[in-house]
């Protein structure tokens, strides 16, 4: 057994849990925080400090093994502001980034915003997406899961989770439609409605299956 | 980081590879097809299924876990619920991971006033999750009749040819929808959508983002969202009961208010149920790969209302879970790793299934090497197989794993496992409900103005699922849903009752069953058993 601090009370758990584990053991009904339990969808945000430790860390709670002498809480969903938009009404929706977002023009490079559980160096993409390199800000942000702890540092009142989903929104969205998917798609269009597959939706078993067959052989 | 048991064993990993790297296992015969599966794979361990007794589906088989739900009552007491609707809304969407959220954008396009309540938070699904990618069929060399062709063998023909052929058809132009809403599918140099062959498929398919396309996907979704922001969402509502009118035509559901610990009605035109599927009822004592709130309410719900449902004997099992360390037990390893040519080995250093068999088969394999004794054990009493990630730095490039698989890579960089370096223990996990709600071209159950889209559906997929088609049908089964949904404004629902149930549960008592069990089961009971 492990002693830790967990929400604020001194309290014993089995060793190898993780806090979401220990949460339950203890007899915490928590649901807000707890999605995916596997590290892939940021619902499950904590705060730890390490027995000896000076600076406190952040995590995800459904990885984060509770260690001796741990104090540890698990974060409230943070507010951030996201502006509101309608994409497919904007042809070139990089040119109004200032527009939804002026604060990122603040930025100051301050790197408090470097907690993410994920590893993105946030202020590096924020930086990067000050100076225009929407591309490589889109490719940076991909793996956010948009936890929302690098918001809440920002002395800027910065969200760089929602600019960089904008900047990734914008960038697929500004680039030409791929000429495989547009080849495909003129190719069923050029089709007479319905042809073929009406006649198999209404095969039998064992016509299904000779058809099937033959197709797959061809 | 792995105890010393499991890194002795490891060594033979590692020192078998080179003689494994020139082997190739042949595909499997038909009949070697059906004896593994038969033998082995859990779908067909009797004892785990009992015919059900009541409603639509009376004598089915289904797993008892799902037998217990369906044959219960629920903590509503129904008989004293306030029915007067808190909300009146045109479309009621219950659920939102990917089918949900594409129902209620669809269902408001045609100017629906929508509403759309949820388990958790909004995104908080299974859809986040997907990681490996979607189906769709744009590569030169494939086409729509080829993706239909692909679903139907894997699913062992039990699939219904019209959803199958609304899915392969609609297919492009789902994903001409989400390009246009700011969804950056991997491209290559030409600027065609990368497409990537996988277990079971004829043809390259499989569109990705990265190793994260659901989750990229469900951003922009989410985000789309609040464009309008005419949709009303309620978080953290899930539904627990549908109500219907007079002629037993859905009308709305009730709603339990997790914070306010309450329940509340709402009254609707159409509803659409696309709260996922089941892994968290962990079948046959199964881990899963499934978020917390994948407890098969959908099922549960609809039944009770009336409606049919179809194939919930039959579940994915997706052969490659992880389980070690402890904490991560029936966390996914993508597909994709398998697909580029990992081995699976044995405790003996010996592989023993051709890698790129469909997954109920690769999963059978491995049950069937564990069963025989040929597993590695964890220092926890668990047992797996290996699977061999290193390999494909070596067959492929230096750096490609963390550069293909990031969320891999970092997921087990927390627990201090390096893939690029590292064999991963893996077992079957619970990963979907293959079968479910039985529903229409448009979505529509056999219970009126009640549509479902996304895993809770059933008739799609047959007996198995191919990698990536789920990611496609709830897109296309949302977007259906949400537009026949939406087509249902003219009506005016008649009030609201739960007259279903008192005719559900007078069946129930006649047959004397009064089982303890309570359903819908919103969360999973759990059970820390580290101790
Ligand atoms: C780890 C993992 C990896 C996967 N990888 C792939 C892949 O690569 N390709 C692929 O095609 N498929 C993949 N799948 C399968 C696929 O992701 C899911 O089947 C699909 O996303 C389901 O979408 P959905 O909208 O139906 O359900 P979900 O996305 O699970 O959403 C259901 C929603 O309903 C809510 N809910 C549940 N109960 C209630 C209730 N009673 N009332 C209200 N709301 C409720 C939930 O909270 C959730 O928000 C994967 C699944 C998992 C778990
Ligand atoms: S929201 Fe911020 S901290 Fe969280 S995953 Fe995204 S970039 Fe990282
Ligand atoms: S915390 Fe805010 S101001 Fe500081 S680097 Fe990050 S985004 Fe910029
Ligand atoms: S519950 Fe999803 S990251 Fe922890």
């Amino acid at each position: 057994m492990l002693t830790i601090e967990l929400e604020g009370r001194k309290i014993k758990v089995p060793e190898g849990l993780t806090v979401i584990e220990a949460l339950w053991d203890t007899g915490h009904d928590v649901k807000r925080g707890i999605g995916c339990l596997s590290g892939l969808c940021g619902a499950c945000t904590v705060a730890y400090l390490e027995a000896g430790a000076q600076r406190v860390r952040f995590g995800l709670g459904c990885q984060t093994v509770v260690a001796e002498g741990m104090n540890v809480i698990m974060l409230p969903y943070f507010p951030s502001r996201m502006a509101r938009y309608d994409m497919e009404r904007m042809t070139n929706p990089l040119q109004e980034l200032a527009g939804h977002y002026p604060e990122l023009t603040a930025c100051n490079d301050c790197k408090a915003c470097n907690i993410c559980p994920e590893w993105i160096d946030v202020a590096g993409f924020v930086k990067t997406a000050k100076e225009g390199g929407y591309e490589s800000t889109a490719d940076r942000v991909m793996d956010c899961h948009m936890c929302g702890l690098c918001a809440s540092r920002c002395p800027k009142s910065i969200a760089p989770q929602y600019v960089g989903l904008y900047i990734q929104r914008s960038c697929a969205r500004q680039r030409p439609l791929p000429p495989n998917l547009a080849k495909r798609l003129e190719q069923m269009a050029a089709l007479p409605a319905d042809r073929e597959f009406t006649q198999v939706a209404a095969l039998n078993r064992a016509g299904l299956e000779a058809y099937c067959r033959k197709i797959l052989d061809s | 980081m792995y105890p010393a048991d499991l890194l002795k064993s490891l060594e033979l990993v590692h020192s078998t590879r080179q003689r494994r790297r020139a082997e190739s296992l042949p595909r499997l015969e038909e009949q070697q097809r059906d004896h593994l599966l038969k033998t082995y794979h859990p779908d067909y361990k009797d004892a785990a299924f009992r015919n059900l007794r009541v409603g639509a589906n009376k004598g089915d088989r289904v797993t008892h876990e799902l037998a217990d739900l369906l044959e219960s009552f629920s903590d509503l007491d129904h008989a004293r619920i306030n029915l007067e609707p808190e909300f009146t809304t045109d479309v009621l969407v219950l659920g939102g991971g990917g089918a949900g959220v594409t129902a209620a954008l669809f269902a408001e396009s045609l100017g629906a006033r929508v509403l759309l309540a949820t388990k958790l938070r909004l995104g908080n699904s299974n859809t986040i999750m997907a990681l490996g990618g979607m189906q769709a069929s744009v590569a030169e060399e494939d086409s729509p009749l080829r993706h239909f062709a692909d679903t139907m063998v894997a699913g062992g023909f039990a699939g219904k040819a019209p959803l199958v052929k609304a899915l392969v058809e609609d297919g492009p132009h789902i994903v001409k929808w989400l390009l246009d809403i700011g969804v950056n599918f991997d491209r290559d140099a030409l600027g065609n959508l990368a497409t990537k062959k996988a277990g079971g498929l004829s043809a390259p398919r499989i569109l990705s983002i990265g190793d994260h396309t659901g989750l990229n996907i469900m951003k922009v979704l989410k985000d789309e969202m609040r464009k309008s922001g005419r949709i009303e969402i309620l978080e953290f509502s899930p539904a627990v009961e549908l109500t219907t009118d007079a002629a037993g035509a859905c009308n709305g559901a009730i709603l339990y208010d997790l914070g306010r610990r309450r329940h509340l009605a709402v009254q609707a035109r159409a509803v659409i149920l696309a709260t996922g599927g089941a892994g968290r009822l962990h079948n046959q004592g199964f881990p899963t790969s499934n978020n917390f709130g994948a407890t098969g309410d959908a099922v549960v719900l609809a039944y009770r209302a009336g409606a049919g449902i179809e194939g919930m004997d039959s579940f994915q099992y997706h052969p490659t879970g992880v389980m070690f360390p402890d904490h991560m037990v029936g966390v996914l390893v993508t597909e994709a790793i398998r697909s580029l040519g990992a081995h699976l080995v044995n405790a003996e250093g010996r592989r023993f299934v051709n890698e790129l068999e469909t997954r109920d088969l690769v999963a059978a394999a491995i049950i069937r090497e564990v069963e025989g004794g040929r597993g590695v054990r964890t220092p926890s009493g668990k047992v797996g197989v290996w699977l061999d990630i290193p390999v494909l730095e070596e067959l492929l490039e230096k750096g490609m794993l963390k550069k293909r698989f990031p969320s891999l890579f970092k997921q087990f960089r927390r627990v201090r496992i390096d893939i690029t370096r590292r064999p991963l223990l893996i077992y079957p996990t619970l990963h979907y409900q293959n079968g479910g709600i039985l529903i229409d071209e448009q979505s529509e159950s056999t219970v009126n103005n009640l549509f479902v889209a996304g895993e809770a559906a059933g008739g799609i997929h047959g007996r198995n699922r191919a990698m990536g088609n789920s990611l496609l049908d709830i897109f296309v089964f949302g977007r259906r849903a949400g537009l026949a949904a939406a087509e249902r404004r003219g009506a005016v629902p008649g009030p609201v009752t739960l007259n279903h149930l008192t005719r559900y549960y007078d069946r129930l008592k006649s047959l004397r069953i009064s089982s303890v069990a309570k359903s819908p089961t919103l969360f999973p009971e759990f059970i820390v058993d580290k101790l």
